[in-house]
């Protein structure tokens, strides 16, 4: 008695019937002549979508490809162009269109950012264009469907049975209810109609998913904006370094322990840090690799170490001007020498010590030693006073009393902050909610009619399906359900 | 623990090795049966009935065998974790292995649930090719570097993307499938509808996945390199890959994208995938931690 049609792909319905089936399809047919509906559409558009998220998706891959520039070189145009000859052997001729092009910094290229900024705007149009509807088919769902939506929906059945309509619609609501539906039943005039949906908040689950992009977007956008970061703040272990970025704040560094495997590898690095705010302190933490310090939007990752010079230097008076440790963070291009820095403010000048990279032998600066060069700051050119000094001995050098005192380690530290980062975790988290939210609790809904006639009445029953495959199964067993119950037979 | 882990990686590789002979048995034979019906016309039912039986029968050994592949791989892990002391997903070989039971647990997961072991013709060479390939690793238990030490974060992170790694190359076995047979499914195949909806399940798995695997990994670079995202080569893949499943799901709903187009999507992907994977071995960067460069 059972006709339950084999499941008809969508291309297979009329124009007609889309409409009937209140369908959300963002894929438009008709194009306006008004230019803002028209860019409206644009950008409600899927196809627009499906363009712009393969064209980032190129963009990456190219960004994947190429090497690409660091982005530190942005905005020193005589670095970059160094750099860009150290590619020049792997890309060739390429290497000028690759430039020109901006395919070494892809991820800040016009391209990209372009590309973003329409995704953006599609995401929001999206879901400002779908939000409200989805609302209202989850509040207010048409109920009553036409004959042609019966004749042609994707999932459809006709039951044809001797029990009278009320009968009918208390089993059709018993088969829906048992499958965790909710029904909305419609009298008008002899015909019943009824709705049922399950999940109906679940397709929401798109636009937390797409309104959440634009969130992360947004986060990333703050934390470029306002945010900072310093890659390489090196903290001489016993000394105090300022923060600086108008943080108002200062670092101490208690101690640092690099720990190995036997094979020789790394297997720890730990500094014990200490923060002062406005000279105030304020946390005393040990922070490793995977272990930064918090402090506000401020954190504080342990990044690298390395040998550093205790230094004083004394005016000629006897004032000492300079008393810490300096990071020799700088390696000379031959890695044979460790460099650090000294600025002397009052004197209008920059020493430089220099010591042997730890394990080199050098015959001039020896363990021990350190050669300190003296500049005018500001002047490049010849120093004005080098001089190599032996640990605890005082010489004078340009004036100026300089002892080093003895090495200790520096750690290196990186300091960022970024405001942004909480947009980016909200963000995150909804996206992977709206996402499942979607995949888990997929909204259906179905629609059935029931007729009374001569010997009975009978059932239409039909269903749209569009992503959700597993419907079919449980629809096909629904009619089953049905059928059973008023025929008292089970279809095959 | 160590050896017994590698005696039980060894039975897996066979098994899968058997698993896949039964298949392409059982393709074989069903094509022979065909041919028999061909030649002797209508009359020749008895024979088509025998052929066929016999031929899924081989492939019930198939999926049984692969049961088994799964059992002995799960088991290497295992004794490996017990073993090292800590998450199996610290260098290329690990990673490796768990990529192939990935894919084994998800076709294991799809053969039961749309009995269709055609799958497994595209599914299960991919397996152990890598099952082949980890083979000539080093697979030596090495300490872990400073930035690997977060155990936790790793492994869950390692252990999302090898379920989303896994789906996708179900959904990948569905798209070949689906471009090379014909509209019901020549050659024995499964037909497109079920194919697209194989695909599309196992897409609606690891999307979700896929996304939570790309979510921790920024959540790791936060904590370990002071930054959520840094474009590094193989951050930048997966999102590529993330990408193309995600412009997947729209193509779906596009007239003039399901089924062929949709499909290439699903080969690219997984393209993607590939190529997010083994990426390390010449982008380098910061997630160079395979131990082998
Ligand atoms: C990276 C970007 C995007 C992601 C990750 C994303 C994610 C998703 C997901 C997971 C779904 C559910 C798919 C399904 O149920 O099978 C979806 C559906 C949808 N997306 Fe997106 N989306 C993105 C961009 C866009 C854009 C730019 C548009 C606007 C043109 C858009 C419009 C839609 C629409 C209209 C649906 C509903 C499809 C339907 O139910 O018919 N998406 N999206």
């Amino acid at each position: 008695m059972t006709r339950m049609t084999q499941p008809v792909r969508t291309p297979a319905i009329t124009r007609a019937d889309r409409k009937t089936t209140d369908d959300l399809d963002g894929g438009l047919t008709v194009s306006p002549a008004d230019p803002g509906k028209r860019l409206w559409h644009f950008f409600i558009s899927m196809r627009t979508g499906l363009a712009l998220m393969l064209g980032l998706a190129v963009l990456g891959f190219i960004g994947t490809l190429l090497v690409q520039a660091d982005p530190g070189l942005q905005g020193d145009r005589q670095a970059y162009a160094v750099w860009l000859e150290t590619v020049r052997p792997k890309y060739g001729g390429w290497t000028g269109v690759f430039d020109a092009l901006g395919l070494f910094s892809v991820f800040s290229s016009i391209w990209f950012r372009g590309i973003v900024v329409l995704l953006t705007m599609s995401l929001l149009a999206c879901s400002v264009n779908r939000a409200p509807r989805l609302w209202k088919r989850a509040v207010h769902p048409r109920t009553n469907m036409s004959e042609t939506f019966f004749a042609h929906a994707p999932l459809r059945a006709s039951i044809a049975t001797a029990a009278d309509p009320g009968t009918a619609l208390a089993e059709v609501q018993t088969a829906f209810r048992a499958r965790h539906f909710r029904t909305i039943v419609n009298h008008d005039g002899d015909t019943i109609h009824l709705y049922a949906d399950r999940f109906r908040w679940g397709p929401f689950g798109t636009v937390i998913a797409h309104l959440s992009l634009t969130l992360i977007l947004a986060g990333a956008l703050i934390g470029t904006a306002w945010g900072f970061r310093n890659n390489s703040l090196a903290v001489p272990v016993g000394s105090r370094v300022e923060v600086g970025y108008g943080t108002g704040m200062s670092i101490e560094a208690k101690s640092f322990t690099d720990s190995y495997y036997t094979n020789g590898s790394p297997s720890d690095f730990a500094s014990d840090l200490v923060l002062y705010m406005d000279g105030v302190q304020v946390i005393a933490q040990t922070v490793r690799v995977n272990e930064p310090l918090r402090a506000g939007d401020v954190t504080f990752y342990q990044s690298f170490y390395g040998a550093a010079a205790v230094m004083t230097v004394a005016d000629p008076t006897g004032r000492v001007v300079f008393d810490r440790g300096v990071p020799l963070e700088w390696a000379t291009s031959d890695d044979k020498y460790r460099v650090g820095q000294i600025i002397l403010p009052d004197a209008g000048l920059t020493a430089y010590v220099v010591g042997a990279t730890s394990g080199e032998v050098d015959p001039r600066i020896k363990p021990g030693q350190m050669q300190i060069e003296v500049y005018r700051s500001g002047l490049e050119g010849e120093p004005i006073a080098t001089e190599i000094i032996s640990q605890g001995q005082p010489a004078n050098i340009a004036e100026l009393d300089f002892t080093f005192v003895r090495e200790r380690q520096f750690t290196g530290l990186i300091v960022a902050r970024d405001p942004g980062a909480v947009f980016v975790w909200i963000g995150a988290g909804l996206l992977v909610s709206g996402i499942s939210l979607v995949f888990l609790f997929p909204g259906r809904r179905a629609w059935a009619r029931i007729q009374r006639r001569p010997n009975g009445s009978s059932i239409q029953v039909g269903a749209i399906v569009r992503h959700d495959v597993t419907f079919r199964p449980d629809f096909q067993h629904l009619v089953d359900d049905i059928e059973l119950a008023l025929t008292g037979s089970s279809p095959t | 623990m160590f050896k017994m882990s590698q005696y039980s990686f060894i039975a897996g590789v066979i098994s899968i090795g058997l698993a896949l002979g039964c298949y392409v048995l059982a393709i074989v034979a069903a094509r022979l049966a065909r041919r028999r019906m061909v030649m002797t016309g209508a009359g020749g039912g008895g024979t088509i009935a025998v052929g066929r039986r016999g031929a899924s029968n081989v492939a019930a050994y198939g999926t049984l065998l692969a049961y088994l592949g799964l059992v002995f791989i799960s088991a290497s892990i295992l004794f490996r974790t017990i073993a090292s002391g800590r998450g199996p997903f610290a260098n290329m070989y690990e990673f490796t292995v768990a990529f192939a039971w990935g894919i084994v647990v998800m076709y294991v997961y799809f053969v039961r649930r749309y009995r269709q072991p055609a799958l497994g013709l595209i599914a299960l060479p991919i397996a152990l090719a890598l099952l082949l390939y980890a083979m000539t690793i080093p697979s030596a238990i090495d300490p872990l570097g400073p930035a690997l030490q977060n155990n936790l974060l790793l492994s869950i992170h390692v252990a999302v993307a090898i379920v989303a790694y896994g789906t996708f190359s179900i959904s990948f076995a569905a798209a070949i499938l689906h471009l090379t047979g014909g509209e019901t499914g020549r050659r024995g195949l499964p037909g497109r509808e079920l194919l697209d909806e194989i695909s599309y399940k196992a897409v609606v798995i690891g999307f979700p996945f896929l996304t939570l695997t790309i979510v921790l990994g920024a959540v790791w670079a936060e904590v370990a390199w002071a930054r959520y995202w840094s474009w590094d080569p193989k951050e930048t893949a997966s999102l590529v890959t993330w990408l193309i499943y995600g412009s997947y799901l729209h193509a779906r709903v596009i007239r003039g994208w399901r089924g062929q187009r949709a499909a290439w999507l699903l080969v690219v992907g997984f393209g993607a995938v590939l190529f997010t994977y083994f990426g390390n071995l010449f982008f380098g960067g910061l997630h160079s931690y395979s131990g082998l460069s």
